[in-house]
């Protein structure tokens, strides 16, 4: 099953966020828990995790991309 | 914006973070991990702990250094106790840390919303332990008074910074007076553990530094936490600089050498991180 995987809101007042860096790339496998991208705030970077377990089937944005809060960031095939 | 060093990175899961949110919505309740927009919040609500702020998410004092908002605040609402005991018991906390905006609105300053916090807590989570991390109260000792006879197993109150920079960070408090609330709290209760915190990387200096912890050590205080100032907007009082682990780790040898009996000292250490383990650490104590 695909599944989106979107720019969290990481404070209420974030209306969008820079993806600094990919850490999986596309065709990897990926547990639910480990991290698939940072985006850094003004107070640290945030590797923000994957939610369910699966295949990272494309990313939508590259790195240093500034992308909306709720867009997706990357489609995952889930098991 | 400066690089963030290696050791300021943290985890975040959307699906746990929105577990605790909505938990707090649904009970009208804040907490300052959101309010101060605390890098340890995906973290903390990952395991299911988090830090009330009660008394409403707006303060009535600007500090430099801080991300909740500052204005006119609502008036204490009178389901908050229960409800911060309920979310406590749904989370199953066995140490709940209570903290508030500063309310000078308010003529006890909210010490009475504390207490009623405290006993909500005490009747429907019998067992669990209770931190009261308050604001200065003004220095107001009948206020104090009132916190102190719920009897919390810690007060906390934050010195937030050396005494050479309180005017440029807290200017709306005073040194001395926030060492006199944790004076007065230890002399009227003793079997109190009294707790105290501050940042570094806003400009001190080493000797300021020390000095600072034999100004806290002085007032009796037990517990003693440090940890990295991050400049919550560029608005905010500037970053001077980041302190590495390895800086942490002599902060706190520093002070156990010094007569603390227990020290959180790290980057991302912040005054109600794992406080349940500071707790422990010193509970022959009481």
């Amino acid at each position: 099953m695909e599944k989106k995987i979107e720019m969290p809101k990481l404070r209420p007042e974030m209306e969008s966020g820079v993806l600094c860096a990919w850490l999986k790339e596309e065709g990897d496998t990926v547990s639910a828990g480990e991290p698939l991208f940072e985006i850094e705030t003004d107070k640290v970077v945030n590797q923000i995790e994957a939610t369910a377990s699966g295949v990272l089937k494309k990313q939508l944005a590259e790195e240093g991309d500034t992308v909306k809060v709720d867009t997706a960031v990357a489609v995952m095939e889930t098991e | 914006m400066e690089k963030k060093p290696e050791w300021l990175k943290v985890r975040y899961n959307q699906e746990a973070v929105n577990e605790v949110a909505e938990l707090m919505r649904d009970l009208k309740l804040n907490t300052v991990c959101k309010e101060a927009n605390c890098p340890n919040l995906g973290e903390c609500y990952q395991k299911h702990t988090s830090t009330f702020m009660i008394l409403g998410s707006i303060c009535t004092r600007n500090c430099r250094f801080c991300n909740v908002t500052t204005g006119r605040p609502l008036p204490p609402d009178p389901n908050e106790p229960m409800n911060v005991a309920k979310a406590a018991q749904k989370l199953g906390l066995r140490h709940v840390v209570l903290t508030c905006s500063t309310r000078d609105d308010l003529p006890d300053g909210g010490a009475e919303q504390f207490a009623k916090c405290v006993r909500a807590i005490r009747k429907v989570c019998p067992g669990t332990t209770v931190e009261t991390l308050i604001s200065d109260m003004k220095g107001d000792h009948a206020a104090l008074d009132t916190v102190i006879a719920a009897h919390p197993e810690v007060l906390n109150h934050n010195v937030e910074t050396v005494k050479e920079l309180q005017e440029a960070v807290r200017p709306q408090a005073r040194y001395e007076r926030s060492l006199s609330v944790l004076r007065y709290c230890k002399e009227q209760d003793p079997s109190l553990l009294t707790k105290t915190g501050f940042m570094v990387g806003l400009g001190e200096t080493e000797d300021q530094i020390s000095r600072l912890m034999d100004d806290i050590l002085e007032t009796g205080c037990d517990i003693l936490t440090i940890g990295q100032y991050l400049q919550p907007s560029p608005q905010h009082h500037p970053l001077a600089r980041y302190a590495t682990p390895e800086d942490f780790v002599r902060w706190k040898e520093l002070a156990l050498s010094k007569g603390f009996r227990h020290v959180a000292s790290a980057p991302l250490a912040r005054s109600s991180y794992k406080a349940w383990e500071a707790l422990e650490d010193v509970h022959d104590l009481y």
